[in-house]
């Protein structure tokens, strides 16, 4: 294809996004997806060529920002003069939408022009387009308060599972580990978050301490939780992984009259017949209540910092920062990790773990190593989730949690950073974001436009309960994961050197076949 | 490891279970003065599993079917069942059956609802192999093993749309993902009283039913898969894809057959635990799939003896588990089980550890 | 003092009993070879050596120093290094990469190292990555496959390159389990003086599985025969084609 021609196709898919995000949040959400998709369609635009000069960056990124500004201009009229109307709003009128639309045109544009004009900067080019993407990130919020968008609340939940993806990631994509029970470690790290700093046993440490101890004590269940697996190979690790996954939540949510007697005093004073001999160790006035049950614990401590104070709840701009950190922290320790001797033995064993362990890795200790870094990272995910929510209940942490932070880093692409990080976008930003937006404005679009058309009084209560896109969420998880095998099984971002280990088998029969 | 470290270890382990065991239920000293104050809540316990556990063996022998021979975890079998009773509760709603009806007025729907329930799953299992598992036939184990969870999330979530349809199904009740109550037809009737017996034991026809359907089903799969041609050809299929093709075996068919049967498996037990239970919600099949899973894997995962064995042996434990130790813990101890077996025996009870050859 | 001894190796598969009673000796700068027919026990000699499987009895000894049953990780930090019959690269991991791996158990780097990266650390691995690259041009790969992925390479290449990630662990006793199989007589011919080659430049010893007859004959300083599990002969190479009972199992018994 040609750089003109990959440039106007970056900017015709990201403008689809871009048109359904402004037909279904209107205002001035055309602006501020604009200047998003804008700075990802000059990337997109130039990726994977050599752009020999600022011109010529220029040149792509502004040709991908124009039909990325197209998408949103016209998705910005329909939604102001039809779809308003339709919902039973009022209709902006045409100019008002033409001048939102063509504002997100222009800002588009602008973000298609600022990022192609870096990528042509030869040997600075990395450099520069990280401090862009760093003052993106950093600006985001401001901009989204301004644009009265609402979209921070959402994206701290995306980069709360970001950090879970990137830490399943080092256990499946490197290690090649099938973990079906990675909420877990989640649980694990939220609930220590709880029990040293809430009044459930009344301990309230600093949250600055507490986020530390809950990535040891997860890292630790890691450990725990992955040494009775070492001997288990695929199908079986994942029904292992699982079952621990189902036991956890279990175990957090029954917690909850603990009672303990010390075994070797109770035999004693049982063949003595002398009951006061026996040693009581807790709960023995009433039954300790260790978690919560079902309720969960609340309120959990929150962070403070000189200046900013006690991080308040609806004040996102703090919190927003600090998982920010908390992810690009860890993105940068995982980079790390990956290429060092020790992401080299995790590929190894991924690929072939008997030929790994006659080149002299220790395949103990660096599966257990892979479990425990990965549950490390959920949690930190956990410290954070329970100081931000301020309360966790058993519930949150069930098998589709763990399905769901699967997905991500198999769309994405396993064992690739940048690739787990946009299927964690995608995700979550389609569960979190759009797909409540969609059911809303669906809902009000029955309502105001098609039920009343409708005569039948069954198909009018099938449409009203059964149209749902909320309902769907599951069917849509679904279907990503079915398609994507399918179709491109080393996901959307493959590692270009190293393409999972979904091809492994393949190249053994090969191998095999040679040798014969 | 030296010996006195062994026996250090194992008195560590015994020490710990003795002192935490109670938090999660398991108090011995309780448990056995509850046995022995009342030995026949024991027997009847036993019952219950055994019954229980036919239902899982049943589900069991799908996904041991189906990994026997393509080496899959069938992870959307669960929620296949869980259509099953769907299926049934339907067809319960179309014929218009009450609880109580009469056997004359019942035995037709219930007929229509077993091949229905049976024809829907063996369909969907058939098409789920051919669309989402087959293209994948050549790919490594991974990929179709989350191919199968992706599956069963569709069907999942197909459940709750369906159960979402009372304007159509007026069975289906107000809330789609709410447990719907499904007719109650099979008699009361307690065997042994009927019989003269004297005892506070409970088992009832509907028991007895289960019981009856499960075993033929049983024995009907494994003379199936012993003695008839496909059956052969399915075990040959098992052996060693390539020799069964080789040797003429149209092999992508034997597959299908394999999902076929455990499609209708599936279905049968949907209906049989609509019927039992009296309650089917949508997301039953996740937690009956898990611990038929358990099962089969229990006894030794593609073996079809070894399902029945498990899925018997999981439904006694969880009977017991619920009356001895602790209701609300039982999930935890039924995979704390698995754990174990897998980790001491990977193989299974009844099956084989295969080691790799370099 | 000889570098391997084995003593009345055992392994035993249920009731199958695959090595019986194995003994041998192999001294320090030898080339050692283990021929027999298919299934006479030889990959499962070389397991139990390298640590795949734990013999069911015997014993072995590495320079004066019991490692019966020890784990393959730790064979490989005393000095052991093996190559498979199947060849087993990381497939999806660059030539350099697997060099890299081989040489895992010479490097020194642990966690806090990896997260920190101490100026001794990235010593470390651009020394490493240096040795790879030297060892790549020492089987005659060349830097050119450095970045391919091995999958990638031919049959041959995938060899060699099996070949260098054995040798980047700085073995004592390197093993390779049917090095020729597949290849053609020029091929065949080329690997048997790099064979030498190793032995003379690294000062190795090298034990080798062999059908090739013209191979084993030709370097073997020491010649081991297996059937059925049994060691039936060993010598010379000379002594042991002479050998009648050799002869038997490879042609048949001699009509009386």
């Amino acid at each position: 294809m040609t750089q003109q021609g990959q440039a106007l196709k970056s900017g015709n898919i990201l403008g689809a996004i871009a048109a359904l995000t402004v037909l279904l949040f209107g205002g001035w959400s055309g602006a501020v997806i604009g200047w998003l998709l804008g700075t990802a369609a000059g990337l997109m635009a130039c990726q994977g060529k050599k752009v020999a000069t600022p011109k010529l960056g220029i040149r792509l990124g502004s040709k991908a920002g124009i039909a990325l500004g197209v998408w949103v201009l016209v998705a910005s009229l329909i939604q102001g003069v039809v779809l308003l109307p339709a919902t039973g709003q009022s209709s902006l009128g045409l100019i008002s939408a033409l001048i939102l639309g063509g504002i997100g045109w222009v800002v588009a544009i602008l973000a298609g022009w600022l990022t192609g004009a870096l990528q042509g900067l030869g040997p600075n080019r990395q450099r520069a387009t990280a401090a862009l993407l760093a003052l993106t990130l950093i600006a985001f919020p401001l901009v989204d308060r301004l644009a009265e968008t609402d979209w921070t609340a959402t994206v701290i939940q995306i980069l709360i599972f970001a950090l879970l993806a990137l830490g399943l990631n080092i256990v499946v994509g490197y290690a090649g580990l099938l973990d079906l029970g990675y909420a877990a470690f989640f649980a694990i790290g939220a609930y220590t978050t709880g029990f040293l700093s809430s009044p459930q046993i009344n301990l309230e440490w600093n949250f600055w301490l507490v986020i530390w101890i809950a990535a040891g004590v997860a890292a630790l269940a890691g450990v725990v939780l992955g040494a009775p697996t070492l001997r288990l190979r695929g199908d079986y690790l994942a029904i292992v992984t699982l079952g621990f996954g189902e036991i956890v939540p279990v175990v957090f949510r029954n917690l909850t009259d603990i009672r303990l007697y010390e075994p070797i005093s109770q035999i004693i004073a049982s063949l003595l017949g002398r009951p006061e001999w026996v040693i009581c160790l807790l709960g023995c006035d009433r039954p300790f209540n260790l978690t919560g049950g079902e309720a969960g614990i609340n309120p959990i401590g929150r962070p403070a910092l000189p200046f900013i104070g006690t991080f308040q709840a609806g004040q996102y701009l703090p919190w927003y920062y600090l998982i920010l950190c908390l992810v690009v922290f860890s993105a940068w320790i995982i980079s790390r990790l990956r290429d060092s001797r020790l992401g080299r033995a995790w590929t190894a064993i991924r690929e072939d773990e008997l030929a790994a362990s006659a080149m002299g890795i220790n395949l103990v200790q660096t599966k257990l190593l892979a479990f425990a870094m990965g549950a490390t990272f959920s949690g930190f995910a956990g410290a954070f989730y329970g100081a931000y929510i301020s309360a966790i209940f058993p519930s949150v942490f069930d098998f589709s949690v763990s399905v769901i932070i699967l997905c991500m880093v198999i769309l994405g692409g396993l064992g690739n950073i940048i690739g787990v990080l946009l299927g964690c976008v995608i995700i979550m930003a389609a569960d979190r974001l759009y797909l409540p937006q969609l059911a809303q404005v669906l809902k009000a679009l029955l309502n105001n436009t098609v039920l009343p058309n409708i005569s039948s009084p069954v198909l009018r209560d099938f449409l009203a309960t059964s149209v749902d896109p909320l309902q769907m969420r599951l069917f849509l998880f679904g279907l990503t994961l079915v398609v994507m095998m399918i179709v491109r099984p080393e996901g959307l971002v493959p590692d270009s050197q190293r393409q999972a280990e979904l091809y492994e088998s393949e190249d053994e029969s090969l191998a095999e076949a040679r040798s014969q | 490891m030296k010996r006195w470290q062994k026996v250090l270890l194992y008195l560590a382990v015994i020490y710990l279970v003795l002192l935490l065991g109670p938090v999660a239920g398991l108090d011995i000293p309780r448990i056995l003065g509850a046995i022995a104050q009342s030995p026949e809540s024991l027997i009847q316990q036993l019952l219950v599993g055994l019954v229980n556990g036919a239902i899982i063996a049943i589900i069991a022998l799908g996904y041991t079917l189906v990994y026997g021979i393509i080496e899959l975890i069938n992870f959307a079998h669960g929620d296949l069942y869980m259509l099953g009773a769907f299926t049934s509760l339907t067809v319960m709603g179309a014929f218009g059956l009450q609880s109580g009806a009469t056997l004359q007025t019942s035995i037709v729907p219930l007929l229509v609802a077993l091949l229905l329930a049976a024809v829907v799953c063996a369909g969907l299992n058939i098409l789920t192999e051919r669309y989402a598992y087959r293209p994948l036939r050549n790919a490594p184990r991974l990929a179709p093993l989350i191919s199968a969870i992706g599956m069963s999330f569709i069907f999942l979530n197909l459940g709750l749309f369906w159960g979402g349809l009372r304007s159509f199904f007026p069975i289906m009740g107000a809330n789609a993902a709410a447990p719907k109550s499904f007719p109650d037809l099979l008699p009361r009737i307690d065997v042994l009283q009927a019989l003269g017996i004297q005892t506070s034991i409970a088992f009832t026809i509907k028991d007895l039913v289960v019981l009856v359907v499960a075993v033929v089903l049983m024995v009907g799969l494994h003379l199936f898969v012993q003695y008839t041609r496909l059956g052969k050809a399915m075990r040959a299929t098992a052996q060693n894809r390539e020799a069964a093709r080789i040797m003429g075996i149209n092999v992508e068919q034997i597959i299908a057959l394999t999902f076929l049967i455990g499609g209708a498996l599936a279905g049968a037990a949907g209906l049989l635990v609509g019927l039992y239970n009296n309650t089917v919600v949508f997301t039953m099949g996740f937690t009956a799939g898990l611990r038929a899973f358990t099962a089969a894997v229990l006894g030794g995962i593609g073996n079809i003896i070894g399902a029945m064995l498990g899925g018997v042996l999981i439904g006694v434990l969880s009977a017991l588990s619920d009356q001895y130790l602790s209701s609300r813990w039982t999930n935890a101890w039924v995979f704390a089980v698995l754990v174990v077996i897998l980790v001491f025996r990977p193989g299974g009870l009844l099956g084989e550890n295969v080691q790799e050859k370099v | 003092m000889p570098l391997l001894e084995i003593h009345r190796l055992t392994k035993r598969f249920g009731g199958l009993v695959a090595v019986k009673q194995v003994d041998f000796t192999l001294e320090k700068g030898w080339i050692a070879s283990l021929i027999g027919p298919n299934g006479a026990g030889k990959t499962t000699f070389f397991n139990m050596i390298t640590g795949l499987y734990p013999p069911t009895s015997g014993r072995v000894v590495l320079e004066n120093r019991d490692i019966t049953g020890a784990p393959p990780h730790q064979l490989t930090a005393l000095g052991i290094a093996r190559t498979f019959q199947n060849i087993r690269l990381f497939g999806n991991m660059t030539a350099l990469e697997n060099i890299l791996v081989g040489r895992h158990s010479r490097l020194q780097t642990g966690l806090i190292g990896t997260l920190l990266r101490f100026p001794a650390v990235q010593q470390e691995e651009r020394q490493a990555k240096q040795q790879a690259l030297h060892l790549l041009e020492f089987v005659g790969l060349g830097s050119r496959t450095a970045q391919e992925l091995a999958k990638n390479l031919s049959y041959g290449d995938q060899r060699r390159l099996e070949i260098a990630r054995a040798l980047a662990s700085e073995p004592k006793l390197l093993l390779l389990d049917e090095p020729t199989a597949g290849m053609n007589p020029n091929e065949t011919a080329a690997l048997t003086r790099f064979i030498q080659r190793i032995r003379a430049e690294l000062q190795l010893t090298i034990l080798l599985i062999e059908h090739d007859m013209k191979v084993v004959m030709g370097i073997s300083d020491f010649v081991g025969v297996m059937e059925y599990g049994s060691k039936i002969a060993e010598g010379t190479p000379a002594a042991v084609q002479a050998d009648s009972r050799v002869i038997e199992a490879y042609l048949g018994k001699e009509a009386p």
